[in-house]
């Protein structure tokens, strides 16, 4: 074997400066995706162990009544209650649900402004309140229950198991392909060693890559299940095991229907 | 030539490596070796640069590599030139519109004239034998030439160190036995080797040292790659071989069985 020559010497070589804020950035954004995945996941096993369908169900029906209500105390008890259970959750958790929920309400806001100006000062001082607490309800949800369980607990809501299966098989496929395209990049970084004039065209590479990555993992997948016998038709197992902690959740949930119908009447 | 002093790593929260102490000197050929887990690949992407220490420090030439020293796009573009890496899945190094352009990416971000890559590229195509590939698209290819075209993209950069992420992994036992004496020819010719496996018949031949990992993610031993394969004992703790029992010739019997490594009833 015959090593060539440039090969045995030491590379004089002195890079000159360039941008890698578009690959920087691409890295931290899928590292954030794939974090958040793994997190949901272990978020259940540390969580409060309440059912995933009473927390769907209930999270769904807390939205319709905060959606319906015309009284400001039940808000105001409503986001008492989220914030006390947000509490209970893991200060990044909280750091990044309240971000998200004042984010959002500040633009609600914004967009309200409008008819506040024109007098309307009811929907500023309801909706703002009702957008905050909607969000901060979806993302404790979100934060405590992995998307597996969310999507399983769907049936509940008669959702088609052929439905749920295609969703368990898109988040598992988000996190492969996502870890998968993280390597990618993480490998253009490391060859990206001087000035690049073409990025965008190693990055369309790389999508190309993906884009023929997931089609081979597609037909590897649909062969395996035609191996293992599918024809079509999937049927998602649910088994509800009521706990302790699963009573008095339904307990406080209970409670929340009676303020929100007591607030109604009166 | 790389100093790791005390270095930790976690993967929120799950510890990856725990106070790992390391160096390695210019020129030499060492094998990680460990149970699957251990933290061997968390080591290569520190050796990298693709993560940053928890505690402890990485030096690399003398000088320490920090998520803050790598933001200097000079400084970090410098660092990736000297350190070549091999990724575990081939298919994630490669993203260009064929095998020439594959090999040529590094030489022409070096600021190298059109005929000097050309040259660069010619010279690794025919070390790897994939002159006849120059032309094919690289998802097109099998696993085997696929990592040779791996080997040739970051050898084309002329790195110091080539790091290595299992590199047996998935090649027939032709390929395998190639890469072993390619390999060793690099390590003659002055580069340094790091690589990982769990092919203990072949680590002997592609190193002259071998860290061997444990299922705590500490190191277990730092020693020559032939004494440590003689270490039953150890390897069987850090659980890299196994008790297996089994018929030959009638006979029932039981030894040691390192997968991949060869043996005599």
């Amino acid at each position: 074997m015959n090593m060539p020559e440039w090969l045995s010497k030491k590379e004089n070589y002195i890079p000159q400066a360039d941008k890698d804020t578009f690959i920087n950035k691409s890295i931290m954004s899928l590292l954030n995706i794939l974090s958040r995945i793994r997190n949901t996941n272990a978020c259940t096993a540390e969580g409060f162990h309440i059912s995933a369908v009473l927390k769907v169900a209930f999270t769904f029906l807390l939205i319709v009544l905060i959606s319906v209500s015309r009284s400001s105390e039940f808000i105001i008890i409503v986001i008492v209650y989220l914030i006390s259970v947000l509490s209970s959750m893991k200060a990044y958790q909280i750091i990044k649900t309240l971000k998200v929920s004042f984010l959002i309400s500040v633009f609600t806001i914004i967009l309200l402004l409008p008819s506040a100006f024109l007098g309307n000062y009811y929907s500023i001082f309801m909706i703002t309140p009702k957008v905050f607490a909607t969000i901060t309800a979806v993302n404790i949800l979100s934060y405590s229950t992995s998307w597996n369980s969310i999507t399983n607990a769907l049936k509940v809501f008669f959702v088609p198991d052929i439905f749920i299966l295609v969703l368990d098989i898109t988040i598992k496929y988000i996190f492969l392909l996502g870890d998968f395209s993280l390597n990618m990049l993480y490998s253009l970084k490391l060859r990206s060693v001087g000035r690049n004039t073409s990025k965008y065209m190693s990055l369309s590479g790389i999508a190309g890559t993906m884009f023929i990555k997931s089609r081979e993992m597609a037909e590897e997948m649909y062969s395996a299940m035609e191996c293992r016998g599918f024809t079509g038709e999937y049927r998602a197992a649910r088994k509800i095991l009521f706990s302790l902690a699963d009573i008095i959740y339904i307990i406080i949930n209970i409670l929340l229907i009676f303020v929100f119908c007591y607030f109604s009447v009166i | 030539m790389i100093e790791i002093i005390n270095v930790s790593y976690a993967y929120e929260g799950r510890t990856a490596l725990s106070d790992i102490t390391v160096s390695i000197s210019r020129g030499e050929a060492v094998a990680l070796m460990g149970p699957n887990g251990s933290g061997k690949s968390t080591l290569l992407k520190l050796i990298n640069g693709i993560v940053s220490p928890d505690s402890g420090t990485y030096k690399f030439d003398k000088e320490e590599i920090t998520q803050k020293r790598l933001r200097n796009t000079k400084f970090s573009k410098l660092f990736h030139q000297k350190i070549g890496f091999v990724f575990q899945n081939s298919d994630t190094q490669l993203f260009c519109a064929n095998v020439y352009d594959e090999i040529a990416f590094g030489p022409r971000q070096m600021g190298m004239g059109e005929r000097e890559v050309e040259a660069r590229v010619n010279d690794c195509l025919s070390l790897l034998n994939i002159e006849s590939l120059k032309d094919r698209q690289p998802y097109h290819l099998s696993g085997g030439e696929k990592r040779k075209l791996a080997i040739a993209c970051v050898l084309s950069m002329n790195p110091d160190v080539l790091v290595l992420d299992e590199p047996m992994n998935g090649l027939d036992p032709r390929t395998q036995r190639w890469l072993v004496e390619f390999l060793t020819e690099l390590n003659k010719a002055g580069k340094t080797l790091i690589t990982s496996t769990h092919n203990l018949e072949l680590v002997q031949e592609i190193s002259s040292r071998a860290v061997l990992f444990d299922e705590d993610h500490k190191i277990a031993a730092d020693t020559n790659t032939k004494k440590l394969l003689e270490n039953i004992d150890l390897l069987k703790k850090v659980n890299l071989i196994d008790e297996y029992y089994h018929r030959h010739e009638g006979n029932e019997h039981s030894h040691y069985h390192i997968h991949n490594y060869g043996h005599k009833p």
